[in-house]
């Protein structure tokens, strides 16, 4: 068996995985009868449908030569950057406050770009964070930490 | 005249000071992100939609239509200036759009497509008024079983849609529809695939599905990219037509805007499939002797696509605003927003909200027309914007995205959602799975159990129930027709074509 369509093919594998586990784990809720159906009927249906889709698929990508079928390069340092500088967001939002997140999510964020400059990341990170507090603070009224937690309590 | 009054009240609420502020706001927000390359109106909705929650329903729904608007303006500007579709239905925007601009004729063809929508937006302003109360009457007839089918045809409509495979659409769809499904069953009570994680009980936050999958995964696959992108900024000319292109695009608009509005209604359709459509029917027309070629810069090309995708977009309103039911990836996120100010989508819409209902439209129209003021007059900032080079752009996006997505329910926990679904978004933009067929399956998840329920329910657990009711027949088959229709060999080629060419 040769793997003709890299791209379908693993398409195919992805959605038997989400199908059999979205199946699969139905198996612990009510399945219920036709008539009255319980939490688990839909999602096996769809579980089910879902795997069968994807075995027509993957199977798919072993019969014929799709054009462009190859699947490109994951470039995983520039999906670390982006994704890794939004969860560092997330984390130190608490108690570090918009601002400072804010300055971390975009410096660090920048990192992913090939042309990345110091001083610009920089000076794009201060003019994000004046105007976090410009629009969304005092403009929306939203209610986000604005402050680290220290300084906020000796105000 | 029921059609007039009803007008009358929309332009009432419209025309107040505070709403026309809101679709101003909307529109020129819309634009200068859908300007943006690589961030197309979904993404653009999905990140600015946070910032409606404080409005009160009327004016958030209006400004949201704005912002949608704008977007898909924004995103024609960058087709014809960078050759870069800032999303699906301005792609064939780019083939003569760009060629424009390199012949120096860039403002004649932004100047086309804004005037060329306008007209469009206003015809099908007027359609939308007149369909809404007789298929409003249409949809209280409408019993679970009818809804369930209908669902069907829709979900079928995008499969046919989707670019690239259709069993790939299929599994997106199902795959879209299983994660709508995760948290407390309605019926039951019991916390569905929660994983024990307290926040899932209530469900996956629809913005976080749509920021991770349209905004964060575009973002990673654009900063990938290395290459550098020409924006034709040097000469823009005037914005007017001249004489000869005036005659050329006149027609053009005529068709397009009347093809959109009927293709706009289907479901699945919109602004995608209008523009393709009227692209190949300008083409056709033209036949081969067209001066100057097609694809070389023929502004019917330009003309007849943009009116279409424009009326297109305004049309598949009508299915959303009298049946609650989304047609497209961005109907999803305004029904997604109706909810979140607790509006419960449907037939009831019209009459239990009034106002909003008929407020909506006719700010539809007067959004159209506050993009043509201000989009001819300020082409100038949107180029500069387009010089700011990526690098810049993203981080501030990302930022404004966490904000976003941290204040629908103040809490972090719908950011790392994002994260996941970013990081899933990245898998299938390099497996090639279109995405949003995804959003739709999601969003009609819960109505389609719900509704296949208590029709199995009332027809007590006999599933000819929906080949026994003949509107629920009428639908299926329809939908069964589809698929026949998109599988006929000739229909395959033809549609695989037509992608390819604007891929």
């Amino acid at each position: 068996m040769k793997i003709r369509n890299e791209s379908d093919f693993w398409s195919g594998v992805m959605f038997i995985a989400f199908g059999l586990f979205f199946a699969v784990f139905a198996t612990r809720y009510d399945f219920g009868t036709a008539q009255r159906m319980g939490p688990a009927y839909f999602p096996t249906v769809l579980g089910g449908l879902l795997a069968l889709v994807g075995v027509l698929v993957a199977l798919s990508g072993l019969g014929r030569a799709g054009k462009g079928g190859k699947v490109e390069k994951f470039h995983f340092a520039e999906l670390a950057w982006v994704l890794g500088a939004v969860v560092l967001y997330a984390v130190i939002l608490r108690w570090a406050g918009v601002l400072v997140s804010m300055f971390a999510l975009v410096v660090i964020s920048s990192f992913a770009s090939h042309e990345f400059r110091w001083n610009q990341a920089i000076i794009l990170s201060i003019v994000m964070a004046v105007i976090t507090y410009v629009v969304f603070i005092m403009g929306l009224k939203l209610t986000i930490p604005v402050l680290p937690a220290f300084l906020e309590n000796q105000i | 005249m029921e059609l007039l009054s009803n007008l009358a009240i929309g332009f009432d609420t419209a025309l107040t000071l505070q709403n026309l502020f809101y679709a101003f706001a909307g529109c020129l927000i819309g634009t200068l992100i859908g300007v943006l390359p690589g961030i197309g109106p979904v993404a653009t909705l999905a990140m600015l939609l946070p910032t409606t929650y404080a409005l009160e329903p009327t004016s958030a729904l209006i400004m949201l239509a704005g912002i949608y608007y704008g977007a898909q303006y924004g995103g024609s500007t960058t087709a014809i200036l960078v050759n870069l579709p800032g999303e699906s239905s301005s792609v064939v925007t780019c083939l003569d759009g760009y060629q424009m601009a390199r012949q120096g004729r860039a403002g004649a063809a932004l100047g086309t497509a804004a005037i060329g929508s306008f007209i469009a937006g206003t015809f099908a302003t007027v359609l939308i008024a007149a369909f809404a109360s007789p298929l409003t009457e249409l949809a209280f007839k409408f019993g679970p079983a009818e809804y369930f089918s209908l669902m069907v045809l829709g979900l079928i409509g995008a499969v046919v849609l989707a670019l690239g495979s259709l069993v790939k659409a299929i599994g997106m769809i199902v795959l879209g529809l299983l994660l709508g499904l995760v948290g407390t069953d309605v019926n039951s009570g019991v916390a569905r695939f929660s994983l024990d994680i307290p926040e899932l009980t209530d469900g996956i936050g629809f913005v976080a599905v749509a920021m991770g999958v349209f905004g964060f995964a575009e973002i990673i696959a654009n900063v990938e990219k290395k290459g550098h992108r020409e924006v034709l900024t040097s000469k823009v000319g005037s914005v007017m037509p001249n004489v000869k292109e005036m005659k050329d695009a006149a027609p053009a608009v005529v068709r397009g805007t009347l093809l959109g509005s009927i293709l706009g209604i289907l479901p699945g359709g919109g602004a995608l499939l209008a523009a393709f459509a009227a692209y190949a029917v300008e083409k056709k027309l033209a036949g081969p002797n067209a001066d100057p070629p097609f694809g070389n810069g023929n502004i019917r090309g330009v003309a007849g696509p943009e009116s279409a995708n424009n009326s297109g977009a305004q049309t598949s309103f009508i299915p959303m605003l009298t049946l609650g039911i989304p047609s497209n990836a961005v109907m999803a996120l305004m029904i997604g927003a109706m909810t979140i100010h607790n509006i419960q989508p449907g037939p009831q819409v019209m009459t239990s909200n009034p106002t909003l209902f008929w407020g909506l439209i006719a700010s539809m129209w007067i959004g159209n027309l506050m993009l043509v003021i201000l989009n001819l007059p300020l082409i100038g900032l949107w180029i500069q914007l387009l010089k700011v080079p990526y690098r810049l752009l993203y981080p501030a996006v990302l930022g404004f995205c966490c904000i976003g997505v941290y204040s629908i329910n103040n809490t972090t926990f719908d950011v790392y959602m994002t994260v996941v679904f970013g990081a899933l978004g990245y898998l299938f933009y390099k497996l090639r799975c279109e995405p949003a067929p995804l959003i739709l399956g999601f969003i009609l998840g819960p109505m389609m159990e719900e509704n296949l329920r208590r029709a199995m329910l009332l027809s007590r657990g006999d599933p000819t129930t929906f080949v026994t009711r003949p509107l629920s027949l009428g639908l299926l088959l329809a939908a069964l027709a589809l698929l026949v229709i998109v599988t006929l060999p000739a229909v395959k080629s033809k549609r695989q074509e037509a992608f390819q060419e604007a891929a």
